[in-house]
């Protein structure tokens, strides 16, 4: 009784949409039968021949890769460094100094802030007019001649998007680690210290083992999110230049061709991506773990 | 560690001051200072940016150099998004009421029912509990484009027959930011619920509350910094949301913040004050209640894994 109406929403608004997102992929969909959406004609794997074929989805070449390329290196190469940088902004936060709970709340800052105000700031810190902070520098620093249009390179967009996802996405990770890192039992540390460990020592012996399961979990989660995330990606540089990743894709065979079978076909290969990805990892990472 | 004058040696002493700061700055310190600096900066610089390109003119905007300190507090660009009289004159406070429509709705109805379902899932047993948490979890997996497809052709039909619009719908939004809080909001406040110990309700139970007394007395007040994280919550990932309000708005005076401000980067003459002035406006509140409720939210995050 108390779960209902909760449960209702569960039920109504995720698990049928999901499967009905399946069978829209099977169908063809489009806004002329989008009100009568039951009778659409089944159409096979149509759809997914369709996505396959797309130029925007498939692996052309070294320098143009593809939605699905993409996705999977931006994914995992973002993951990292945002793993990464959120451990090295625990281990900061783990030692005691003054207003460390005022660096904390900071820290926090690009995690809590809507992404709509971070994005746009990026961009117009990042602006191909010589107005825009990098080209000013990097004019001033006598590095370039002329105002690029960085977010328009090839390669280099792709490298920024990556910077982006790690600056907005470490504190997440950052929160973990250090959840972690205070609940390490202190007397491990005294006792390597009467052994005549280096810091060094200790990090590698005492810390890193410890963290190794928050890693990996912090890892998983954010690997999922990233995934399976639209704003960043398309608020930055609108899937342009080499950045376009599934999420987005899915949106612009959606919404922008209305071609909703095509979509669900799109976002279908998206999740068996990621569910085969997670599969890999829960028969290898964590079995190692036991 | 100021030096004391007031001492009759207070030469000695500040020589000895200087002698402990220059040994106090060891390698590792400075290392470490250096590594905060340079997470400090690259953090506030850009919320810095921001705020100040809101207080620029269009010509500080639009020069040869990149101004990193205006002139002065200009306000024209908080006045093309609030003041009429303005030749561009974006209606700015139609779009922050919107969001706060969406925005509050959204926060008091998701904890209202993750409380009951919550206390629900952390106390009593039921049939298909088990299928509801499995389906919470697959929302952690789904991406909000995989599910938007079907809510939108769902909604579509169901609004053709019932006589109602899909797009420029507001109640409409709430229920999809319902369906993205309340996993989240569900799977915090259960964690919480099983850490308040059973037997302090069964000692409710036995003095004659009733069960719903016991919820209204006991849970719920032992549960306030839970319930406030939740809220706080919800009512941000609704006042943030991007792409079911960019899918289920069209017409620009139904538009939420995040939309808007889009519509303005994307205006043919760029006009990068008044998109931050609007960030601006958009990032204080939000800013402001996480600093006010940081402690409860901190704990939320790291106890609910919570979700963007």
């Amino acid at each position: 009784m108390l779960i209902s109406p909760t449960a209702l929403i569960v039920f109504g608004l995720v698990l049928f949409p999901a499967i009905f997102s399946i069978w829209i992929s099977f169908h063809d969909v489009t806004l002329r039968n989008l009100n009568d959406v039951f009778h659409a004609p089944f159409v096979g794997w149509d759809n997914y021949r369709h996505v396959v074929n797309d130029f925007a989805f498939k692996y052309q070449n070294l320098r143009v890769w593809g939605a699905a390329v993409t996705s999977i290196v931006y994914s995992f190469v973002s993951t990292a460094v945002t793993v990464f940088v959120g451990l090295i902004a625990a281990l900061l936060l783990n030692r005691p100094f003054r207003g460390r709970g005022m660096a904390r709340a900071i820290f926090l800052f690009p995690y809590i802030a809507p992404i709509v105000s971070v994005a746009f700031v990026w961009r117009w810190i990042l602006d191909p007019r010589p107005s825009g902070v990098l080209n000013d520098l990097l004019m001033r620093l006598g590095t370039i001649d002329a105002p690029r249009a960085y977010l328009a390179t090839r390669g280099l967009a792709l490298l920024l998007v990556i910077i982006f996802t790690a600056w907005r996405y470490f504190p997440f990770a950052m929160l973990m680690i250090l959840a972690r890192l205070q609940g390490i039992d202190k007397t491990m540390y005294e006792a390597a210290s009467v052994d005549g460990a280096n810091a060094w020592d200790k990090f590698r012996n005492i810390t890193m083992p410890e963290l190794r399961y928050v890693l990996g979990a912090v890892f998983l989660l954010r690997l999922i999110w990233t995934f399976n995330k639209f704003d960043d990606i398309f608020l930055l540089t609108g899937g342009g230049f080499g950045t376009n990743v599934l999420p987005v894709l899915t949106y612009q065979f959606s919404f922008r061709a209305f071609n909703f079978g095509k979509g669900a076909a799109n976002a279908m290969i998206l999740l068996v991506i990621l569910g085969t990805f997670m599969l890999v990892y829960a028969r290898t990472v964590m079995r190692e773990r036991g | 560690m100021t030096p004391d004058y007031s001492s009759s040696s207070s030469e000695a002493k500040r020589l000895n001051l200087i002698d402990r700061l220059a040994r106090s700055i060891t390698l590792p310190r400075f290392v470490f200072a250096l590594i905060l600096t340079f997470f400090l900066t690259s953090i506030l610089f850009p919320f810095y940016w921001m705020v100040s390109s809101s207080f620029k003119t269009y010509a500080e905007i639009g020069s040869r150099e990149a101004v990193y300190v205006p002139s002065a507090l200009r306000w024209d660009a908080y006045k093309e998004l609030f003041d009429p009289n303005m030749r561009h004159f974006w209606n700015f406070g139609a779009n922050i009421l919107n969001s706060i429509k969406i925005a509050i709705p959204t926060a008091i109805v998701a904890v209202i029912m993750s409380t009951l379902g919550a206390y629900a899932i952390a106390r009593l047993r039921f049939r298909g509990k088990n299928l509801l948490l499995n389906g919470i979890l697959l929302v952690y997996l789904f991406p909000g484009v995989l599910l938007i497809i079907p809510l939108f052709a769902m909604i579509a039909r169901i609004g053709a027959r019932l006589g109602f619009g899909v797009q420029d719908n507001l109640p409409i939004l709430i229920v999809t930011y319902l369906a993205q809080t309340l996993p989240v909001a569900l799977y915090m406040l259960a964690n919480y619920f099983r850490t308040i110990p059973a037997e302090i309700e069964q000692a409710g139970l036995i003095d004659g509350c009733s069960r719903s007394g016991v919820i209204w007395r006991i849970t719920l007040p032992l549960s306030i910094p839970a319930l406030v994280s939740v809220s706080i919550y919800t009512f941000m990932i609704a006042w943030n949301e991007f792409l079911y309000a960019l899918v289920f708005l069209n017409s620009s005076e139904m538009f939420t913040m995040p939309i808007k401000i889009s519509m303005i980067f994307n205006d043919p003459t760029p006009r990068p004050h008044v998109v931050m002035a609007a960030s601006t406006v958009m990032t204080i509140p939000v800013v402001i209640l996480f600093l006010a409720l940081e402690r409860f939210l901190t704990e939320g995050l790291t106890a609910g894994g919570v979700k963007e």
